[in-house]
């Protein structure tokens, strides 16, 4: 057999990859190399003319303190979310997975927030947050209360607060896999070895599910790092331009203002930010991965 | 009490209070959605002025859901919305999973794991980055906007990605290589061995990633208005963006077409969970 | 096992054979891009005005079967700049597109077609030219003041409400405090959205003044001292004074304007600064009737007492880039012939949309109670007109301050500064 000729595994590699990879080049790999191109440019985002400006937009953007304010912010609430996300999500799969009754149901229940999403979540939660919070606040303490939409602080706890209810049902969908993919059998083994129920968790399903882990914990920071549509609904980064995320910054930088170039620029090093911290996290994970 | 009569009553109490935990969580994972439920019966007027009371000072009516069937042409929408989301998730799931397959089995490769990373990074892009590229590549130069199949070949070229990293992780994991030794030691070629043994084995990964892809691009707004600009090959998200406006927007005709737009997914999703269950036979295999 | 293996393979190999037609026809760069636009051989309009979505297509479905023309309207969720940005980069923009007076300035500057020998201008004074060449249509009149229900305010008082009796900002106080002990709380509303304290409300400084242009050219120098300036102190005082009635006073920022505006309608709320547009969202609500429309009123008597704020707004442009065709746009110019001319066209901004009518040939009575009251100043000349020619993030940065103003967390004085700062730092718009 030649299955270990260069040209074999070549062809492998273009028959198995090679659909996928074409797909991936063109749509997503070729744009992002002309907006590269365009971060060079003070284009307006219209206008036929592009003009050249070399690396102007890259200072522009690293004098932009509001950018560099709604980065670190972002860094703030996504440390807040993934940790919750995760624990609640990952909570919720063992939750749905322990045999109870009606855990289909629960599954189903768990991963509806998902389905809401735009305007629909932002007018609920402004809801809960503005007339039944202060409400059942102000009918507590006898004083009016204030939104915590309202509030620096309190926006961005209801912006991580929504985060976690939206991504925790679609992060469970991920750990009940990783769930069902550990057997039955190895838990028995370990229980009859003689560890308790937690013990089987700790030293033999997490282990296994280390894959899951990496998974989720990588989508939810890259999810969280260029939140949008969470901020858009629910606070616009009101109040006072204090709740603005990184992802809108870019946006109006880009669009609203008119300054495609700078706003190109923005978001490629928010994407450079991004991508370091969510590959660092995806190579540590890996690194102690159980192959089977 | 003897010993194992101790054990079972802690095993009830533990149980008895992991319902009451989901029951709780359910509950808050709900509220949302029940407000929505409530709401959708009712006009906008009522809907503003209480959205807890069940039935508003106009009573209830059903009219939400005919007018924004009618708004937005609900039929021909959805059956765009259900073509262009059945495909893009069927190719997503085989190229990707092809793609891993060959990526996780050639690790050493530069090639193999460059590409791997190339695509797990770029995931963090955020897609407003390459919206007007974009559109300006396969608009502006090739004109193959406005056509159903571009608008699932940019699915799929967007999310293979993410799909590649989860099969990545379940055949880097769950899939031992004996197996595929004994299939190719009995004849079978690669690809084959790949049809026959691996994919059948990532069925629960296979109905996870089926579930979030066909969700994402049910749901897709910003992808399908640039791609697709002629009316009648609209999806639902598009269709419904005459309720959205600037300085007001129609509640509760949104409402009434999100719940219409949701139940295809939850439908999806129940009976996907069957495989995502059975799972647990295939995990079986190398146990 | 084996069954399934082959529906899988068939599936997989029918999905190659749809990337290879991808390629084809990527490859092939045929011109069928618009080759399922159903308004071939016709022209598209873009609408940025939801609220008049479903109406301006039934128009052009009248329009079509009039004169045989093909129209498509569309309408976007995004915003209209990123949205016209996508379609200029796809090179497939709308022939005739509603945008703001400013983007007429940036964007129809470069792409519009000159329609100064169209016979509708002559009949308009809110027509936008730029370089000498007329490149925005205006679709309506619309103005900022503060919005009234009579009815509301006769519920408490039992008199009948005479908006031109309110002149100045002591005689407003009184008529508050007068609702107040008759039992309505919280006679006024305030929306806390950026775009109404900062473009809207704060803009009236720049606007309401002998020479606008000259005053923003002395900020961007940092000439200007607002402290010391008699318009900023008395529209600010009349802004105190809004603030101290305000029904979302213990948390101002938490406002919606769903509830402000359900308040107006309903008479449970008396005043709102806003626009006629806000009629639109108002009269879906149990509307009592009574609504109107009076200037903002201050105590500093001037030119511009008694006038309300506003001109021409939603302007059309006619694409006149490589992408639409002379027959296009010819198509496009007979359009706004039509909707300023005919019988059709005329009832459909009046009484349809409910907008005023910025033609004087339009006899037809405006629909809408807050558009009546903004005709009225209108026909009267007693609109001052608006200044188009803020930073593009003018609205945000200052509406954030003017938000802190109103959630009393700066003083006038730090707002004064963080006025004044703003536009020492940003590079003067041209036009």
């Amino acid at each position: 057999m030649e299955r270990n000729t260069f040209s074999y595994k070549l062809r492998q590699i273009l028959m198995f990859a090679g659909p996928g990879t074409i797909l991936f080049f063109c749509v997503v790999i070729v744009p992002f190399i002309y907006g590269l191109y365009l971060t060079f440019t003070s284009w307006d985002g219209v206008s036929a003319n592009k003009p050249f400006v070399g690396f102007a937009n890259y200072a522009a953007a690293f004098s932009d303190s509001a950018y560099w304010i709604a980065l670190g912010r972002t860094a703030i609430y996504s440390i807040f979310a993934v940790v919750f996300i995760n624990i609640l999500a990952f909570a919720l799969a063992y939750l749905v997975t322990s045999g109870v009754k009606g855990q289909n149901f629960f599954r189903a229940g768990f991963f509806v927030p998902n389905l809401i999403g735009g305007i629909v979540l932002g007018y609920v939660w402004k809801f809960v947050f503005n007339r039944a919070y202060v409400a059942i606040a102000s009918a507590i303490t006898g004083a009016p209360a204030t939104s915590p939409l309202a509030t620096t602080g309190g926006a961005m706890f209801c912006l991580i607060f929504v985060s976690v209810w939206q991504y925790a049902g679609y992060m469970m969908l991920i750990y009940v896999a990783g769930f069902m993919s550990v057997s039955d059998s190895l838990k028995e083994a370990a229980m009859i070895d003689g560890c308790t129920p937690s013990q089987a968790m700790r030293n033999v399903t997490i282990p296994l599910m280390r894959s899951s882990f990496v998974q989720c914990i990588f989508l939810s920071i890259t999810r969280c790092f260029v939140v949008y549509d969470v901020n858009l609904s629910l606070t616009k980064g009101e109040p006072f331009n204090t709740s603005v995320m990184a992802a809108m910054h870019v946006y109006n930088t880009a669009f609203t203002y008119k300054n495609y170039g700078m706003g190109q620029a923005e978001a490629l090093i928010l994407f450079i930010v991004c991508a370091i911290v969510g590959v660092t996290q995806v190579m540590i994970g890996k690194k102690g991965e159980v192959e089977a | 009490m003897t010993q194992n009569e101790k054990a079972a009553a802690a095993k009830k109490r533990s149980h008895a209070i992991m319902i009451i935990v989901l029951i709780l969580l359910f509950i808050l994972f709900i509220i949302p959605f029940i407000m929505v439920i409530i709401n959708v019966f009712k006009v906008k007027t009522d809907i503003v002025s209480n959205p807890l009371s069940l039935v508003g000072e106009h009573g209830f009516t059903l009219q939400n859901f005919p007018n924004a069937m009618a708004k937005m042409n609900f039929f021909v929408v959805f059956k765009n919305s259900l073509i262009i989301t059945i495909l893009s998730t069927i190719l997503t799931i085989l190229v990707s999973a092809m793609a891993s397959f060959v990526i996780v089995r050639n690790g050493k490769w530069k090639f193999c794991s460059g590409i791997f990373a190339l695509m797990v990074a770029s995931m963090v892009i955020p897609f407003q980055v390459l919206m007007v590229p974009l559109v300006s590549v396969y608009g502006g130069i090739f004109s193959v906007l406005n056509h159903r199949i571009t608008l699932i070949l940019m699915h799929t070229g967007f999310s293979v990605s993410m799909a590649t990293f989860m099969f990545h992780g379940a055949i880097h994991t769950n899939i031992p290589l004996e197996l595929e030794e004994a299939a190719l030691i009995d004849g079978c070629t690669r690809w084959q061995t790949f049809w026959k043994v691996v994919f059948p084995l990532l069925k629960p990964t296979v109905a996870t990633v089926a579930i979030i892809d066909a969700m994402a691009f049910w749901n897709d707004y910003l992808l399908p208005s640039l791609v697709l600009t002629s009316k009648e090959l609209y999806t639902i998200p598009i269709a419904t963006q005459a309720f959205y406006g600037t300085y007001s927007s129609d509640i509760g005709l949104i409402m009434a077409a999100l719940l219409l737009a949701m139940l295809p997914i939850l439908i999806l999703y129940l009976f996907l969970q069957k495989y995502i269950v059975a799972g647990v036979t295939a995990g079986a295999v190398k146990g | 096992m084996k069954k399934s293996t082959m529906k899988k393979l068939l599936v997989a190999m029918l999905s190659f054979a749809m990337i290879f037609a991808m390629a084809a026809c990527g490859g092939g760069g045929s011109d069928s891009g618009d080759a399922a636009s159903s308004a071939d051989g016709g022209f598209t309009i873009f609408n940025s005005k939801m609220e008049i979505q479903d109406q301006f297509e039934a128009l052009a479905k009248q329009y079509t079967e009039e004169t045989g023309v093909p129209v498509e309207v569309y309408y976007s969720q995004d915003t209209v700049s990123a949205h016209l940005a996508t379609k200029y980069a796809s090179k497939d923009p709308y022939t005739l597109n509603m945008v703001d007076a400013k983007d007429i300035y940036s964007l129809a500057k470069e792409y519009g077609v000159d329609m100064s020998d169209q016979d509708w201008v002559a009949d308009t004074d809110y027509a936008i030219s730029v370089d000498g060449k007329v490149l925005g249509f205006p679709s309506s009149i619309e103005a900022r003041g503060i919005i009234y229900n009579a009815e509301g305010i006769k519920k408490i008082t039992g008199k009948d409400f005479d908006p031109a009796s309110i002149t100045t900002l002591d005689g407003f106080k009184a008529l508050l405090d007068e609702l107040v002990k008759g039992g309505m709380e919280a006679p006024v509303a305030i929306m806390k959205e950026d775009w109404s304290l900062g473009a809207h409300y704060l803009q009236q400084v720049y606007e309401e003044r002998e020479d606008p242009e000259a005053f923003v050219q002395s900020l961007y120098k940092g000439e200007v001292d607002l402290m010391k300036d008699e318009k900023f102190n008395s529209l600010m005082d009349t802004f105190d004074v809004l603030k101290a009635y305000n029904k979302d006073k213990a948390s101002p920022i938490a406002a919606e304007r769903d509830l402000s505006e359900q308040g107006l309608a309903e008479g449970t709320v008396a005043f709102m600064f806003g626009g006629n547009w806000d009629f639109a969202e108002m009269k879906k609500y149990d509307y009592i009737g009574g609504a109107g429309m009076m200037p903002v009123p201050q105590n500093l008597q001037d030119d511009y007492t008694g006038k309300l704020v506003g001109g021409g707004s939603k302007f059309f442009y006619i694409d006149g880039s490589e992408n639409t065709s002379a027959e296009k746009q010819q198509m496009a110019k007979d359009f706004l012939n039509w909707l300023v001319t005919s019988d059709a066209g005329k009832t459909f901004i009046s009484d349809t949309c409910g907008m005023v009518s910025p033609f004087k040939s339009n006899d037809v009575a405006c629909s809408d109670d807050l558009g009546k009251a903004v005709k009225t100043f209108a026909d009267a000349g007693n609109l001052v007109p608006n200044y188009d020619y803020d930073p593009d993030d003018h609205y945000s940065v200052l509406g954030a301050e003017m938000q802190k103003y109103l959630a009393d967390q700066c003083t006038r004085e730090e707002l004064a500064t963080a006025i004044q700062n703003y536009w020492k730092s940003v590079t003067p718009v041209e036009h």
